[in-house]
């Protein structure tokens, strides 16, 4: 082979397990962009419920010694609960009108979350389950990581239930009714309140998935995840265009690779910068996102 | 004083103004009325730049304001109304119109004076403008707290504040029992008598054949008529589309 | 003694970081970049004593200024995004300046010691106030001698026109338009102000603490930029004021025999206090009694 052949592969390998790893990013984005597509406003603490999911499947993985697949269930489901606690204390009662509330009880809820995850720990990493991360893929002259290969797959699966869930079921035509006019959604018999507590729900379901997958591909748990996983989750839901489901899915797996194959030339340090560069080029040159309609709201 | 030249919107496919030419005169008050959805308050808005317009043009006192953004059409001296009223709630009645002041003072104070001196001057201005709107022993109430009708009269007091020329009013009577359009039709005429050039769009008929000197007539866009009131109400393509429909 | 006047620097400096967040906030932009601000004035601060051994005041300002100019540039772009975009984009641009920070080396040798940023092991040595004699005292009465004034004018600001202006900007922004406001000198000139501020709070702050990092200008000081404003109702800087003698005084200080159990009361006492007070501790209408309780006449 040449030896341009060879300058190339390793930036291709790199883009590759970026893209993989990316499918975190974009579930974490669909969590982010499905609150703001019902309630139109932003949940700051969804990436700290979604660590905090995983780190409450860890009882089931150190107490039961349960299989890799069944924790992560157990993540998912932990994190539907935090999300339902989120809504009460941050989105049900404060009245529609005052946005800032909102968004300063979700940041409360962040570092509380955060906090109850350091206390429990002791602030320690903690070794999380993984399946598959013996396995190599050999497919000349690329590698495929077999857990980065599961996470992407277990992604995929995830994404194709909610979208199911949203466009196939009672419950998702209500959710996208209540989003697109929750007046008239009302007038119809769909309760605003249900509606969005299930979002919640659904989308912490979701992140607790997200969570789960961050802790198996890193192979630990840390509560200095959260802020960085919620800096990147709010990148992809705005370079995939806000209220986007495709969007954020797209924008997850480009945010993936994108970082990977900067990490690659420029090290870990230097990296998010230019993913930063990245938001700001969407930003000027393209502020509605890749599939997001040009909207007066905001 | 006003001239639209083919001036077009469309959104999507969807024609809100097409093709839409009209002339309004130095002091006259010309009302533009129409059913729901027939395109007068997007001619508003493109009037004072809110949105960009598809093709067409606006010219003011000679000066091409198309697409100018919204202060510098304040600034040529186009004030406005609008259907929901939109005040600043969080502010007082006073400050409303301290607000607007702005382009009026831009040629008589200097820069500081203007931004960061005392609340005495403003507080001045602002007094003959309440008095004009009813609203003298309101100064110090938030607009939030005003009844419906106060706001509508505030409304117009801010637009006065910039001291405009043409006064954009749009549906200001929406909501008013029959007291109060009166009264409204007494101030509209007030201002009249005071130099100023009114573009009434309206919904309520008793207001606009009352006051008005001159009407256009849009339907889905276009203009169907113009003419005298008297000889709008007798217009036979304005009976069908409009009155015909909505009102008889 | 000296317990006192560091808790009052630290309130000093988040009041600084605070009212800079306000300005911007009174316009209705939420901007998450305040913190990004900070680190440019503390770090360029730092370095015109330190590396060009500048007298203090002439180095906040400089820091101070090129702060202001860095956010009149993230001004204008910023305005072409709103509402939550806008949190996103700030967020961003602060994480910028912090991973720039991070990766920003400038070492010069003094006597026989580097001194100098570098990198992920910060800046040290900004010993300022302790070779010039300093004492604690000294530097908790400079410190409050800049608030005091970043406070009355900013006061000022909120009882002329400009500050109806910019809330009502913050109100509703076509209806600004509409009254002849020009909505993007508005904006840019609330950005600049507020970087203004916070480049004072940092340059400020590099020297109280001599030692600085990219990590003391994370998310979370952003959030604290804009808790104190929000917390403290938008109606008055002594709203912001009271904020962080709640959150720092309080919460950090007096709870301190709480240990690390304290940043967990903090997040449940944040959410509290939005859902009992959505609009700050110290809305409107305790303001309005403050001013009654003072015999003042109601404007």
């Amino acid at each position: 082979m040449s030896d341009f052949w060879w300058d190339v592969i390793d930036p291709i390998q790199s883009v590759l397990d970026g893209v993989m790893f990316g499918s975190i990013y974009a579930l974490i984005g669909i969590g982010f962009t499905l609150i703001f597509g019902v309630m139109h406003k932003i949940n700051l603490a969804y990436a700290a419920a979604s660590i905090g999911g995983a780190y409450a499947s860890l009882a089931a993985f150190q107490l039961l010694s349960a299989p890799a697949l069944v924790v992560f269930l157990c993540a998912a489901v932990a994190s539907g609960v935090i999300g339902y606690a989120v809504y009460i204390c941050c989105f049900r009662f404060i009245p529609e009108h005052l946005p800032l509330a909102t968004l300063m009880a979700s940041v409360g809820m962040l570092i509380l979350i955060d906090e109850v995850v350091v206390h429990a720990t002791a602030g320690m990493p903690e070794p999380y389950p993984a399946m598959f991360d013996d396995v190599m893929i050999d497919l000349e002259p690329f590698w495929v990581r077999g857990d980065l290969l599961m996470i992407f797959v277990l992604s995929v699966i995830a994404m194709m239930i909610l979208l199911y869930i949203l466009y196939r079921t009672r419950l998702g035509i209500a959710t996208r009714a209540v989003a697109q006019q929750p007046a008239a959604a009302q007038l119809c018999g769909i309760g605003q309140q249900n509606t969005n507590a299930v979002t919640f729900i659904i989308t912490g379901a979701l992140g607790g998935l997200a969570g789960a997958m961050v802790g198996a591909s890193v192979g630990i748990l840390s509560p200095l995840l959260a802020l960085p996983l919620t800096v990147k989750g709010l990148i992809v839901t705005v370079i995939g265009g806000l209220g986007s489901i495709p969007g954020a899915i797209v924008a997850g797996l480009l945010v993936g690779g994108f970082e990977n194959v900067f990490q690659y030339f420029r090290g870990v340090t230097e990296r998010d910068i230019y993913v930063m560069l990245l938001l700001f080029v969407f930003l000027t040159f393209r502020p509605q996102g890749l599939f997001g309609r040009m909207s007066t709201r905001d | 004083m006003l001239e639209l030249h083919s001036l077009s919107k469309h959104f999507g496919g969807v024609r809100a103004v097409d093709d839409l030419s009209l002339t309004v005169n130095q002091g006259e008050i010309f009302g533009l009325i129409g059913p729901n959805g027939s395109g007068k308050s997007t001619t508003v808005n493109l009037i004072c730049g809110v949105f960009p317009t598809t093709s067409g043009a606006v010219v003011f006192e000679g000066q091409d304001i198309t697409d100018a953004a919204s202060h510098r059409v304040v600034a040529a001296g186009i004030g406005r109304t609008f259907q929901n009223i939109r005040l600043f709630g969080d502010l007082t009645v006073w400050q409303n119109l301290w607000v607007a002041q702005n382009s009026v003072e831009e040629r008589e104070t200097g820069w500081f004076a203007r931004w960061l001196g005392g609340q005495r001057r403003g507080r001045d201005y602002a007094g003959e403008l309440l008095k004009f709107a009813g609203l003298a022993d309101r100064a110090n109430e938030l607009a939030r707290n005003l009844a419906f009708g106060e706001q509508r009269r505030l409304e117009m007091a801010r637009a006065l504040a910039a001291r405009p020329k043409l006064l954009l009013l749009d549906e200001p009577a929406a909501g008013m029992n029959a007291e109060e359009v009166g009264q409204l039709a007494t101030r509209i005429r007030a201002l009249r008598e005071h130099g100023m050039t009114i573009l009434l769009v309206e919904h309520v008929m008793e207001l606009v054949m009352g006051v008005t000197d001159r009407i256009a007539v849009l339907n889905f866009g276009q203009k169907i008529a113009e003419g005298a009131p008297a000889e709008i109400q007798s217009d036979p393509a304005v009976r069908t589309a409009y009155l015909g429909t909505a009102d008889a | 003694m000296d317990f006192y006047y560091g808790m009052a620097q630290l309130i000093g400096v988040h009041t600084l970081l605070g009212l800079s967040a306000y300005v911007v906030l009174l316009t209705g932009q939420v901007s998450m970049a305040q913190a990004g601000f900070f680190a440019i004035g503390a770090y360029l601060a730092g370095m015109l004593t330190v590396l060009a051994g500048w007298h203090i005041v002439p180095a906040m300002l400089l820091a101070a200024v090129a702060s202001a100019f860095v956010a009149t540039v993230v001004g204008f772009p910023a305005l072409r995004v709103k509402g939550l975009m806008l949190v996103v984009a700030t967020l961003a641009f602060g994480e910028a300046v912090r991973i720039f920070w991070f990766n920003f080396d400038y070492q010069i040798a003094k006597g026989n010691i580097q001194v100098g940023p570098l990198g992920g092991e910060g800046f040290k040595q900004i010993r300022y106030f302790p070779e010039n004699g300093w004492s604690t005292a000294d530097v908790a009465l400079f410190i409050w001698a800049w608030v005091i004034a970043a406070m009355v004018a900013l006061w000022w600001l909120d009882r002329s026109r400009v500050g109806s202006v910019l809330r009502a900007v913050g109100e509703d922004e076509l209806a600004a338009q509409s009254v002849g406001i020009n909505l993007t000198a508005v904006k840019v000139s609330a950005m600049t102000i507020g970087g203004f501020i916070a480049g004072l709070g940092g340059a400020i702050y590099a020297h109280y603490t001599t030692h600085i990092e990219h990590l003391n200008f994370g998310v979370i000081l952003a959030t604290f930029a804009i808790a104190y404003p929000i917390l403290g109702g938008l109606s008055s800087v002594i709203g912001v004021l009271i904020a962080v003698i709640f959150i720092q005084g309080f919460l950090v200080e007096v709870l301190r025999f709480m240990g690390d159990w304290r940043n967990l009361l903090f997040g449940a006492l944040i959410v509290l206090a939005m859902n009992v007070r959505p609009d700050g501790l110290f809305d409107a209408r305790a303001m309005r009694t403050l001013r009654r309780l003072f015999g003042a006449r109601d404007a």
